[in-house]
């Protein structure tokens, strides 16, 4: 009977000993030696820079290897330019429709439809209205146009150079050509080749 | 006693008159005594030294190993020639009683206790070694394998490092259980005696209620030889395992395997000086010159001797195979040793180590505690000095001159080794007065073989018969203290024969250190029959629970009263309850 009332509080102590566990905040630690980094992390706060931020912006009209500014600008005049006269740099080697397809339904799908239509899910949901379709006659988007705006965005759209890379964007607007097609439109891309 | 023969060559190892009684006195005395000015003394400079060594090590684990003075090129200095060091002391204690237990040496009987606690403490200051040269102590468990959440992260079982760990605390086990087995009598002696009831209740505690009966001897016998047999190999592959940190590497001067052997032998070599240093001390200090005599220092300086030839010649063989070999570094590090910048210290381990115990040829020297002392203290910095010039001069100097460099101990590295130091005395001076330090059952199993007196008596050819008898534990006179029994009493002894042997099997009340109990509390026994029981002798509930049938037979040839009442109220059983209830 002792020996079991002594089981009793050792279990009432280790028990105890574990709810101090707070799930609401990062646990204890033992010795954390090398847990926090003494280098700056990417997003890690710093005290000394004004915004708090590790990571900081480049210099204005600074070019990193391995990268070519876009020199259209954001503009209606930019827009047209780039739709009368860009097109994909990439060949027939280098474009991957499945990759395409993929980064369109991961970045794109979601308002603009699987197919293209205009009707992905936030606009099924009626989350927003006004998307519209690749083959709509008004907008007869090309290569160039629809560079032009993953790049800057329009109107509603925002830009989404911070999601795809220079290549990834030719990879999209290729699979954006080809829904166009598919849709019905008047070209094909391989046409417009 | 006829049977016995001993050659009359073997001196005695008791001297003195000695009876029984006068081991338990005489090995009682100071832990049952207070410690003297002496003691205190020599205890506050232990402990200062001690609290020094624990200010070092805490500033060297908060701060850094970087206090020490290791470098990149010597990453093993002071911390491991100290670990060694300590190591093979500690080694001597169990080869006193594990070793000379095989091969039936008598003369380890007074010493074993102390060199088992010397082995203990001398372990535990080597353990802390291990743990304290660590980069990150906190991380010490480690090294064990234990199941974890790295997806259950295992140690290296490769490593002679990993191995120390379980040779060392293996060896520290095994060892500290060898040596409590063996105090279990000594302590029951101590709680016999004890007076104060704060020290009965500690030594009943640490002897484990030995009651010394037949069974539990020929046990503890038994115990004692198979680890005995368990702890001599220990011995042998614990220093073997501490050689291979060394051995085990490509380092010229570490790569050899003649280490394992001259290690141990090193060890033994340095444990019995320090065994020495201490039993000289001892010996005067808790005056037990009669148990520790001059012949037990002799032969430890025999040991000493011949361990230290060994290790001499190991020396001579890493000197004749180093040139031997044709390797150029194996050759160099050998010339560097003896005229590199460490010159000095290669000197003074051979001076120490090769030279100093070849005196002990000459038995005027050996047989001189003067200088067994003085040569087990010279030993014990020899051996200090053979492990640092083995890690030292193999370390600064190898394969790539542009990583020569040297080695300058730091006061933290200095203060560490001196803490440890004032470790070991602090624990071997709390010994000294709480623990029987030399033990009294295995010097009494030699009393008669090996005794002064019991030699002397066999050697003019007359019986041992009765002279084990001392007039302090025999014949006590039962009614010279209280209890007071009437003199009135009717009670006449009907038959001293008969009450002789009752007494002799349920044992002598002594009046000046034990309590009456109140008979009349066992149920059969009445005023009357008390008054009986006091007449005989016999007072204590103790004694009553000795009797068996052949003691309740001659309870009734001596009262002729109640024939066999005491057998059917089983007074035995009901004395053991109310002794029971009474605790």
């Amino acid at each position: 009977m002792k020996s079991l009332f002594r089981l009793i509080i050792l279990m009432v102590v280790l028990v105890s000993f574990a709810s101090c566990q707070n799930k609401s905040r990062p646990n204890y630690q033992f010795f954390p030696d090398m847990y926090e980094p003494i280098g700056y992390e990417a997003y890690g706060e710093v005290e000394f820079l004004p915004d708090g931020m590790a990571s900081k912006l480049p210099a204005e009209g600074s070019v990193a290897r391995g990268h070519i500014p876009f020199d259209i600008d954001e503009s209606i005049e930019g827009y047209n330019l780039a739709k009368a006269s860009l097109v994909t740099p990439l060949d027939s080697t280098q474009i991957d429709g499945p990759r395409g397809g993929q980064l369109y339904d991961i970045y794109c799908g979601v308002c603009h439809g699987k197919k293209g239509d205009g009707q992905g899910i936030l606009v099924q949901r009626e989350k927003i209205l006004g998307v519209p379709s690749f083959d709509d006659q008004g907008r007869a988007v090309t290569q160039g146009s629809v560079y032009h705006t993953i790049h800057y965005g329009k109107n509603v759209m925002g830009s989404y150079a911070n999601q795809l890379n220079e290549e990834e964007r030719w990879q999209v607007v290729d699979y954006v050509m080809q829904l166009k097609s598919e849709l019905g439109g008047s070209q094909t891309v391989k046409d417009s080749i | 006693m006829a049977s016995h023969y001993e050659a009359p060559i073997r001196r005695p190892l008791v001297l003195g008159e000695k009876s029984y009684h006068d081991v338990s006195v005489d090995i009682a005395k100071p832990v049952e005594g207070k410690a003297n000015k002496s003691w205190w003394i020599v205890f506050s400079i232990s402990l200062a030294a001690f609290l020094w060594g624990i200010g070092c090590i805490i500033y060297t684990i908060s701060t850094g190993i970087g206090v020490w003075g290791l470098n990149k090129t010597i990453g093993w200095a002071w911390d491991i020639t100290n670990f060694v060091w300590w190591v093979g002391i500690g080694h001597a204690g169990t080869l006193i009683s594990a070793v000379l237990l095989l091969f039936r040496q008598k003369w380890r009987m007074a010493i074993n206790r102390s060199a088992e606690a010397m082995t203990i403490f001398a372990v535990i200051q080597a353990g802390l070694f291990p743990l304290i040269h660590m980069g990150r102590p906190w991380l010490g468990y480690w090294v064990l394998p234990i199941p974890n959440q790295f997806g259950s992260l295992w140690v290296n079982f490769n490593s002679p490092l990993l191995w120390d760990v379980f040779a060392i605390s293996t060896y520290l086990s095994v060892s500290l259980v060898f040596w409590w087995t063996g105090l279990l009598p000594d302590f029951a002696m101590i709680r016999d005696r004890a007076v104060k009831p704060f020290q009965k209740k500690i030594y009943s505690l640490l002897a484990f209620g030995w009651s010394g009966r037949a069974k539990d001897w020929q046990r503890f016998e038994e115990v004692s030889l198979v680890l005995a047999g368990l702890a001599t190999p220990l011995v042998l592959s614990v220093h073997t395992i501490v050689s291979f940190d060394f051995a085990t590497s490509i380092v010229p001067g570490w790569h050899t395997t003649i280490f394992p052997p001259y290690f141990v032998a090193g060890a033994v070599f340095s444990g019995f000086a320090m065994v020495n240093t201490l039993l000289i001390i001892m010996r005067k200090v808790v005056s037990l010159e009669d148990y520790i005599t001059v012949q037990h220092i002799e032969l430890m300086n025999i040991v000493i001797m011949i361990t230290g030839s060994i290790v001499g010649v190991a020396y001579i063989s890493e000197l004749f195979i180093a040139w031997y070999s044709g390797v150029e570094y194996e050759q160099y590090a050998f010339l560097n040793r003896a005229t590199g910048p460490y010159w000095w210290a290669y000197l003074l381990m051979m001076t120490c180590n090769v030279f100093s115990p070849q005196f002990m040829w000459f038995k005027k020297l050996r047989t001189s505690i003067m200088f067994s002392f003085f040569i087990s203290i010279v030993v014990n910095v020899g051996m200090w000095f053979e492990r640092f010039v083995i890690i030292v001069t193999s370390l600064h100097r190898d394969y790539m001159p542009s990583a020569w460099t040297m080695f300058q101990p730091t006061f933290v590295d200095i203060g560490i080794f001196i803490g440890t130091i004032g470790f070991f005395f602090v624990l071997f001076l709390l010994y000294a007065r709480t623990f029987p330090v030399v033990s009294q059952a295995e010097v009494k199993a030699i009393l008669k073989s090996s005794g002064q007196r019991y030699k002397r008596i066999r050697e003019s050819g007359e019986s041992l018969v009765g002279t084990g008898t001392d007039p302090r534990t025999h014949n006590i006179n039962i009614h010279a203290g209280s209890p007071i029994v009437d003199e009135q009493s009717t009670v006449k002894a009907h038959d001293p024969e008969a009450i002789n042997q009752l007494m002799d099997s349920v044992g002598v009340f002594d009046p000046l250190t034990q309590t009456k109990d109140d008979l009349q509390q066992i149920n059969g026994v009445g005023p009357k029959m008390e008054e009986v029981l006091n007449g005989i002798g016999i007072y204590s509930f103790l004694q009553v629970s000795k009797m068996t049938k052949r003691e309740y037979d001659l309870l009734d040839e001596i009262t002729a009263s109640f024939p066999g009442r005491a057998e059917r109220d089983d007074w035995a059983g009901q004395a053991k309850i109310l002794i029971n209830n009474k605790e």
